[in-house]
């Protein structure tokens, strides 16, 4: 997917990849010894040796630039104190690499930390720590953190010690080498702290805490010598807090438009007249529902594949017939990606459609997508199913009905003749039975389940049952009393792995109900597997 | 070199400025009947008197109650070099009682230079800060104990705050606690045990009035005379900057900025955001800055939000908003679903998209925050199921649909037949 996709989206270098490679270079030894035992200094925390410039930088974010300027001037000249920062834009619109890369380009030492892979405040606090500390967790200290640190009282006091004997250390650096000043030198004497992922504090447990104490770091601190960066997916308005905080300064990242696309996606292409006609005629239509880059990239790559399948040479230049013929080939191709969902298939897929066209199915073969849609592509055992699909019938059908359904000749009650309702009426049940659909599966007692898969598995030892070969040796007694004692274990493994929801008890009636989480596509699957007739029990008019 | 390096110089002085709030609001510090004044008498006179006190400073955010404190403090420092020890406590940080008694056994500690141990248990930190309170008062010395947040410090038990207050009865102690909030009503929060023993005094802080304003801008901008810049920069540069005072286009640019919010933290954001932006090569602030300044610190996040959104979002949106002309108490991506497809079986277009796609542009909605779940319990629910509400009013949905630029005809006529 190299060349295709925009260049946003692999831009961003790992810290530990770009400070081992200097390590490899400059150690000629060729030891297989892990190099980390070489320690941090300073220069690891600027993002690579290699410094760009300006023109460079803008180029390779096109339709950033007035973001890059404005991230620039906010920043400021070297060493001036800086007002705490919030660059806030829509999914993939290129804020986190943007920021990376304007301090390549300043070469200024930051401290990076996401609240995604950050996910409670220990963790933020002692990355940071760890980072400052110039502490990387290896085999010799057993992987642990520089300082142990969980309230965010200890963070405030350990961070002010490790931010003030880096500052101290940079002084001295600047200092000291003023006359050689290598590439990979750290300029300045600020440390920056780019805080990522904003929006996922507020899930936090403490978060009523959390962020305002983040916001207001920079004032807690009082250090003129440290500037915050905060990066998140949405605005400064949706973050609540009862008493306020110290606001930040927004900056923006628009979503592209569909112009802007068009020249992210025309860089870096081996054939821009090609790809150009290639985007006339798929841009349009896929940014009627989604302008997302990631998305969009993820749609359009294997159509590209497709549209290149008539050309011999994917260097020609095509004229107005080639592009007429070659729009005709990839239209249908089109209307039917657009039905699916931008996901990116996984190997196996992959592979499985290529055998598929060579089987030579019939009409078009759907790109990247080869899942049958009458098989379940996992196994459960009998027990299992079975409890899926009670819970099933038990979550879709009203309580009411459980009598009719399932009576004690265990099949599905003769369908008594129903008297001719008027068709007013009708519309009633129907509107009222959608109703009930669209509001989603309903909840049932322990008890109520049981009954059902009861009822349903006394019906199918009595129906020839080909999967398993014992169960017709067996008498009817001992299948159900073999399967009862672990179907509430069954159950509990059915609950931990979300096929069926707990839901909190009712005030009135003191148990635990269960809601069924299956889709019907699902439960019709299963039922196909055990060759149960499960409409024939499912709540319709 | 020359006039760029100058002009860089001037801008990283600004910018320092305005990033040092002690420096901004010493200009309040010179009236009489400034909170500065009434707060330093306060302070003084307790410490001279030997006696205890407390008094709460209250004011809305970004109006000076810490620097100004700050400021007072620093001078009485000065006044009293060995009279005056001080404890600073914040309430995000140690509003629970045992992280507070810890810090303030590490603070005192590190004042006079004894040896401070973090497996102290809480009754030794305990004790510790009552016999220090009363060997301080021995000796004369008054503490000063400065509590941030103080409205975190009164929830929960206000175990701290008793404590304090309490200590601060016995004759021979000698302390001051000093809280600031930004809640107004901080002593209505206090216990009946607590308020008792707290001096009702208060100092209220406000946001600076017109001539303030004015003054404040001059103190800040205007660049020293007695500076190592040169004296006709400096004086290009403040000439320059005086006209544009007197101009009306940036009187109308500062009455909008403080009509929202007429802060003091508001405008130096609106000024680092105009200092920033100074052109480098006349090295000289211009009304333009200000004006661009203006409209990067005053964001409309919802209508950004709606155009960033592609034209199935719009659609999405559009449903919403007629479910709930129609005022349908069931509200979730199912009935959404229907009143799209319903749409599309009146007036027949090409945006009719599967269900799956539309529920993966009904999460970016969700992601976007301008259509959010109602309840926070439904966890059990997948998406689907769970009812929603549209987080944008309708006038801007109207106004953003008005401004998108390739809005497709049906949902114009849809919306001006909704009204």
């Amino acid at each position: 997917m190299g060349k295709e996709q925009s260049p946003q989206v692999n831009r961003r270098t790992t810290r530990s990849s770009s400070s081992t490679t200097p390590n490899s270079k400059a150690t000629g030894e060729g030891s297989k010894i892990i190099s980390n035992t070489k320690s941090l200094t300073v220069n690891d925390l600027v993002l690579s040796d290699e410094s760009i410039n300006l023109e460079e930088l803008i180029n390779s974010f096109p339709h950033r630039r007035m973001q890059i300027l404005e991230l620039i001037k906010l920043l400021g000249p070297l060493n001036s104190p800086m007002i705490p920062l919030f660059v806030y834009g829509g999914a993939s619109t290129g804020k986190t690499s943007t920021v990376l890369e304007i301090f390549k380009h300043l070469n200024r030492p930051f401290i990076y930390s996401s609240c995604v892979t950050c996910y409670n405040p220990r963790i933020l606090f002692e990355s940071i720590l760890n980072q400052l500390l110039l502490h990387r967790k290896n085999e010799s200290n057993g992987y642990s953190s520089a300082k142990r640190c969980e309230k965010p009282s200890d963070f405030v006091n350990l961070l002010r010690d490790a931010l003030s004997t880096l500052i101290d250390s940079l002084k001295g650096d600047l200092g000291k080498s003023n006359s050689k000043k290598s590439a990979s030198q750290v300029n300045g004497k600020m440390i920056y702290l780019i805080f990522d992922n904003l929006e996922h504090v507020r899930e936090w447990d403490k978060s009523s805490n959390m962020l305002p104490f983040l916001f207001n770091l920079y004032d807690i601190l009082k250090m003129p010598e440290v500037g915050v960066i905060f990066i998140s997916k949405t605005s400064l308005d949706t973050y609540h807090s009862d008493t306020g905080y110290v606001e930040p300064f927004p900056v923006y990242f628009p979503d592209y438009t569909e112009g802007d696309l068009r020249q992210i996606f025309l860089k870096n292409q081996s054939n821009p007249k090609l790809y150009s006609s290639f985007l006339d005629a798929v841009l349009g239509p896929f940014c009627r529902i989604t302008r997302r880059v990631d998305d969009v990239t993820n749609a359009i790559s294997p159509l590209y594949k497709k549209y290149c399948e008539l050309l011999d040479d994917t260097g020609v230049i095509p004229n107005k017939d080639m592009k007429s013929e070659l729009y005709r080939h990839i239209n249908p191709y089109i209307s039917q990606s657009l039905k699916e969902t931008f996901h990116v298939p996984s190997q196996p897929t992959l592979e499985a459609s290529a055998s598929k066209d060579k089987t030579k199915r019939k009409g078009i073969t759907k790109l990247g997508v080869s899942e049958s849609f009458d098989k379940m592509d996992f196994h459960m055992s009998t027990c299992a199913k079975y409890l899926l699909i009670s819970a099933f019938l038990a979550s879709r059908n009203p309580a009411t009905l459980d009598a009719s359904l399932f009576d004690s000749t265990g099949g599905a009650g003769n369908q008594k003749r129903k008297r001719k309702s008027s068709g007013k009426s009708m519309e009633q049940k129907e509107s009222k039975e959608q109703e009930l659909l669209m509001k989603g599966p309903g909840t049932f007692p322990l008890e109520r389940l049981l009954a059902i898969f009861q009822c349903i598995t006394s019906v199918a030892e009595y129906s020839p049952d080909d999967e398993d070969p014992q169960i017709d040796g067996q008498g009817a007694d001992g299948w159900d009393s073999g399967l009862m004692s672990d179907v509430l274990l069954q159950l509990s493994s059915l609950c931990s792995s979300n096929f069926i929801t707990k839901g909190g008890s009712c005030p009135l009636e003191g148990a635990i109900r269960y809601r069924s989480a299956v889709s019907e596509d699902m439960a019709l699957k299963v039922a196909r597997s055990l060759k149960f007739p499960l409409s024939k029990y499912l709540y319709r008019t | 070199m020359g006039l760029k390096s100058l002009a860089e110089q001037a801008q990283i002085l600004l910018r320092s400025r305005l990033c040092n709030p002690n420096f901004i609001f010493s200009i309040f510090s010179n009236s009489p009947d400034s909170n500065y004044s009434k707060l330093k008498y306060m302070i003084s006179s307790s410490v001279t008197e030997a006696c205890n006190n407390s008094v709460l400073l209250l004011g809305p955010r970004g109006c000076g109650k810490v620097p100004v404190l700050e400021l007072v403090l620093e001078d009485l420092l000065k006044e009293y070099p060995d009279m005056i020890s001080v404890i600073k406590l914040n309430g995000f940080l140690h509003s629970d009682h045992n992280c507070a008694l810890k810090e303030i056994s590490r603070q005192l500690c590190l004042e006079h230079q004894l040896l401070f141990s973090k497996m102290a248990s809480f009754d030794d930190n305990a004790q510790f800060m009552v016999s220090m309170l009363r060997e301080c008062g021995l000796a004369h010395k008054t503490i000063l104990f400065i509590l941030d947040e103080f409205d975190l410090f009164a929830q929960g038990k206000q175990l701290l705050l008793y404590s304090l207050l309490d200590a601060m009865q016995s004759v021979t102690s000698q302390a001051v606690v000093i809280g600031i909030s930004c809640r107004l009503d901080a002593d209505q929060l206090l216990e009946k045990r607590v308020r008792s023993r707290f001096s009702h005094r208060k100092l209220l802080f406000l946001p600076p009035s017109r001539e303030d304003l004015q003054r404040l801008l001059e103190h800040i901008l205007l660049l020293p005379t007695n500076s190592s810049f040169p004296h006709e920069y400096v004086a290009a540069f403040n000439d320059k900057l005086l006209k544009i005072f007197t101009d009306d286009k940036f009187k109308e640019t500062v009455d909008s900025l403080t009509y929202c919010d007429s802060t003091v933290n508001h405008l130096l954001r609106f000024l680092f955001s105009a200092v920033s932006h100074m052109d480098l090569k006349s090295g000289l602030l211009s009304l333009e800055n200000f004006k661009g300044a203006l409209s990067t610190i005053q964001r409309q996040p919802k209508v950004e939000a709606l155009k960033d959104c592609s034209i199935l979002e719009l659609y999405i949106l559009v449903c919403m908003k007629r479910l709930e002309a129609k005022e349908q108490e069931l509200r979730n991506f199912n009935s959404i679903m229907k009143e799209y497809k319903s749409i599309h079986d009146t007036f027949p277009t090409s945006d009719y998209y599967a269900r799956n796609v539309c529920l993966r542009a009904f999460e970016h909605l969700l992601q976007r925050e301008l259509i959010s779940f109602e309840d926070n319990r439904g966890h059990g629910q997948s998406t689907e199921f769970r009812p929603v509400k549209l987080l944008i009013s309708w006038p801007e949905l109207y106004q953003g649909l008005k401004s998108y630029h390739s809005c497709p005809l049906i949902l114009h006529k849809i919306m001006d037949r909704e009204g």
